[in-house]
């Protein structure tokens, strides 16, 4: 077992490493992020994670319903650390991931990767606490300048394939959807499917209808999750995760953006990112505190942020951002959603949140965004599967999808939604003082 | 502010009994204290007493920026209220009542802002805490002095060799002319429960409760209610002086947010008992009018409060004192805290027709 190895098995027991070792493996990290492009190009199936906030034991739940890293292709779209209590360790069993499997897991930059910002909310002194001195929280804020500022997903499907209930009791109901491509699954808590909708359907929906029947502890009686309800051997062991349907039409699901935050007056093509030079702490305002601060808002374009950094900005904007970049999504995190999703805009973005329970106190379920692949993409590979993972490629199909030639409409999306690791598992220090409510 | 968990009947509070009780007692003061503390330190609230009582083995910890931003509008908004009272008819003399008022300042605040005001300020707390509070003021020459200096314009002068006020360290009082500290279990008082020593119920009086009464049963909560309906605010031959309560307290209990709240709370010992009956803006102004402030009463929570009642000015200089990355978890739990406040006044206090309580019809209300 190399050092690496033995380093992510003590991190997977919520065991800090020694700080050389840190030094080591961020010096590591450094290297390969340093290769990567401000917008990274990720092949799908993946599947997209929101903040993650230093809540260690939820993110070992993510791990189980999500499966296993490099099992699953994943990214984070940062805010690692702050606010939980195991920042260190999170962060740190991230990027021991990303040293061991670089292809199979990505990272980008959220607001609180920054030097400023964790020394408000928490990583700083959680770092001292932790090594008596500030010494490894410098090599993490180190590796933080490399990290990516977005990444662009492309070749994901327009379905996902639906997830079949195991005991075969509702067959009747399946058929009829399998009928339907299924654009949108929620896979609820204990991974029971509480929603298929079709691309007809989902032409039909909005995200207020969306979320809340994905949370049977909170909504038992949403009429389309009682419809799928009851199938219980779909959740974490299941084959079918991150598949698309064999019979899907040959079309794309499109590029999706992935930023922490979302978009900037200052950014009106992916392009304009590239040109940016992200190796440095996150400024004050400009396009790159835009990209990590920003939130979309019903508003009519651009808005103040109460956040102090960042804009708000309204669906005209998203839509002709989407449109000018041939984008069918853009995929957000930053903000909390208590159901762990929600799609604005006519589907034309989501915020993903992945941290249950937020802070110990919000009483939130999180979700992860799973992406499939796409079928005609799968046609080009069966002749050559070393092109999976040839860049080249990657970057003639990126230019493919940008050419505005495929057909519009989100690409088909499975949602797992999740709870908080049970309470005796967190190992919350149970006489630390509670500054979480006010008394 | 209150100490909760002294409320907490034994078999919540579980292995804690004793001397280690005490210590969460005064652990879960201190640690209100460390907030306002915070607040003050990174500019929302101007409070230079504050850290006064703040021992000096206690933490100095810097809170998040949103619990800095409850503690300041929580303040700020019974600021607003407190000022609404006093500046009725400005030259009457009037009484607040703090409950449960640990180590709250407001009384230093009021009497060095105004040493003129006519104020008479009693407040009510367990005696480890006034005991706590009152070797404070000794020791803090700063404190001692304003309730000096505050209590020789107002008349009473005692005899004593400390300058302007007394004090009895073995039961945890202080008195002067003007301020009173009391060590009082608030479960005592009941309708029909005689004044503590120096409280005088002809004057317009306001009762406060930040965080306190929310610690107590149903019964015990209505029954201090109703001893202050009927203690205070009754119509004389001349004219009736009327009587207020202010509380702020944790509201919504049973949506998931709530759950956590009340489970965690819980896991330190400290039950919410009145949060399910008094669980919502309306169910809190129909307590007021039930238990008799039926001359008015209005509720909002703390989100509401941030958005209505500060001026714009204001609110873009607290936005620049900390980059607040937590906007919905703010929402959240703002929501999850109300002022609520209810006077009794059946006819003006005076021949100008002067009623005490005015001012609070002019505050934004929340629709519910």
């Amino acid at each position: 077992m190399s050092d690496l190895d033995k380093a992510i098995e003590q991190l997977r027991q919520c065991r800090p490493i020694p700080e050389l070792q840190v030094r080591e493996i961020c010096f590591k990290a450094r290297e390969i992020l340093i290769e990567e492009a401000n917008v990274q190009v990720v092949d799908a199936p993946v599947t997209i994670c929101g903040d993650i906030h230093g809540q260690f034991h939820d993110l070992m739940e993510l791990f189980k319903v999500g499966g296993d890293c490099p099992d699953t292709n994943y990214l984070f779209m940062g805010d690692f650390v702050d606010r939980g209590f195991y920042s260190l360790e999170s962060f740190l069993l991230l990027l021991c991931l990303k040293v061991r499997y670089p292809d199979r897991i990505t990272l980008i930059r959220g607001n609180h990767e920054s030097r400023q910002i964790t020394t408000v909310y928490g990583f700083y002194d959680e770092c001292i606490r932790k090594y008596g001195s500030a010494n490894v929280w410098r090599y993490c804020c180190d590796v933080f300048d490399y990290l990516a500022l977005g990444a662009l997903v492309i070749g994901a499907g327009s379905s996902v394939q639906p997830t079949r209930s195991t005991d075969g009791e509702d067959a009747e109901t399946k058929v009829r959807e399998a009928e339907d491509e299924v654009e949108i699954e929620v896979i609820g808590l204990g991974g029971v499917v509480t929603r298929q909708m079709s691309r007809r359907d989902a032409g039909m929906i909005n995200s207020t209808n969306l979320t809340p029947s994905a949370l049977p502890h909170l909504s038992s009686s949403g009429p389309a999750g009682a419809l799928l309800t009851g199938g219980t051997g779909t959740g974490a062991g299941s084959s079918s995760r991150g598949t698309t349907t064999p019979n899907a039409p040959a079309n794309t699901g499109g590029a999706v953006l992935c930023v922490h935050g979302g978009l900037s007056p200052l950014i009106d093509s992916v392009d304009k990112i590239r040109l940016l030079d992200r190796k440095q702490e996150v400024p004050h305002d400009g396009a790159m505190c835009d990209l990590l601060w920003s939130d979309p808002e019903e508003i009519d374009g651009w808005g103040l942020s109460p956040r102090g950094a960042g804009f708000l900005f309204g669906a005209d904007i998203v839509k002709q951002f989407n449109h000018l970049n041939n984008l069918t999504l853009i995929a957000r995190a930053h903000q909390l959603v208590m159901e762990g999703f929600k799609e604005m805009f006519d589907s034309s973005i989501v915020t993903v949140w992945s941290a249950p329970n937020y802070c110990y106190r919000c009483g939130n379920v999180a979700a992860i965004l799973e992406l499939g692949e796409d079928n005609s993409n799968a046609v080009l590979r069966s002749g050559g599967e070393e092109m999976l993972f040839n860049r080249e490629n990657t970057r003639r199909l990126a230019s493919t999808y940008m050419g505005g030639s495929m057909k519009r409409g989100g690409p088909g999306r499975r949602y797992r939604v999740f709870e908080a690791a049970a309470q005796d598992s967190r190992g919350m220090p149970s006489k630390k003082p509670m500054p979480y409510y006010f008394l | 502010m209150a100490v909760p968990t002294r409320f907490a009947t034994p078999s919540t509070v579980g292995p804690a009994a004793g001397l280690d009780k005490d210590r969460i007692v005064q652990q879960t003061d201190i640690d209100a204290l460390v907030s306002r503390c915070s607040a003050v330190k990174t500019g929302y609230l101007s409070d230079p007493y504050a850290e006064l009582f703040l021992e000096t083995s206690a933490p100095r910890d810097r809170r998040y920026p949103l619990i800095n931003r409850g503690t300041y509008i929580r303040t700020i908004a019974l600021d607003q209220l407190v000022d609404g009272f006093l500046s009725q008819a400005p030259t009457a003399q009037k009484q607040i009542i703090s409950l449960g008022a640990g180590s709250d300042t407001r009384f230093f605040r009021l009497a060095a802002a105004n040493k003129s005001l006519r104020l008479l300020y009693h407040e009510f707390d367990f005696p480890q805490v006034t005991i706590r509070k009152i070797e404070a003021i000794k020791r803090h020459k700063e404190l001692s002095s304003i309730i000096s200096e505050f209590s020789s314009t107002g008349g009473q002068v005692f005899d004593d060799a400390a300058p302007g006020f007394q004090t009895d360290m073995r039961t945890g009082s202080l008195k002067s002319a003007s301020y009173y500290i009391h060590p009082l279990d608030l479960r005592t008082l009941k309708p029909g429960t005689p004044l503590p020593e120096g409280i005088d119920p002809k004057l317009p009086t306001l009762f406060i409760s930040e965080c306190c009464l929310i610690y107590l049963s149903p019964t015990e909560t209505d029954d201090i209610f109703k001893w202050i309906t009927t203690s205070f605010g009754q119509p004389s031959e001349s004219n009736s002086n009327g009587v207020g309560i202010l509380l702020y307290e944790p509201i919504g209990g049973d949506d998931p947010f709530g759950k956590v709240m009340v489970r965690n709370l819980s896991q330190r010992g400290i039950v919410l008992k009145t949060l399910q009956r008094y669980s919502t803006l309306e169910r809190q102004k129909e307590r007021m009018r039930m238990l008799g402030f039926n001359s008015g009463m209005g509720a909002c929570d703390v989100n509401f409060i941030h958005d209505a009642w500060i001026g714009g000015d204001e609110k873009e200089r607290i936005d620049k004192l900390e980059l607040l990355d937590e906007r919905e978890e703010w929402v959240l739990l703002a929501k999850h805290y109300c002022i609520a406040w209810g006077w009794v006044e059946r006819s003006p206090s005076d021949q100008e027709g002067v009623f005490m309580f005015q001012n609070w019809t002019r505050f934004p209300v929340q629709q519910t």
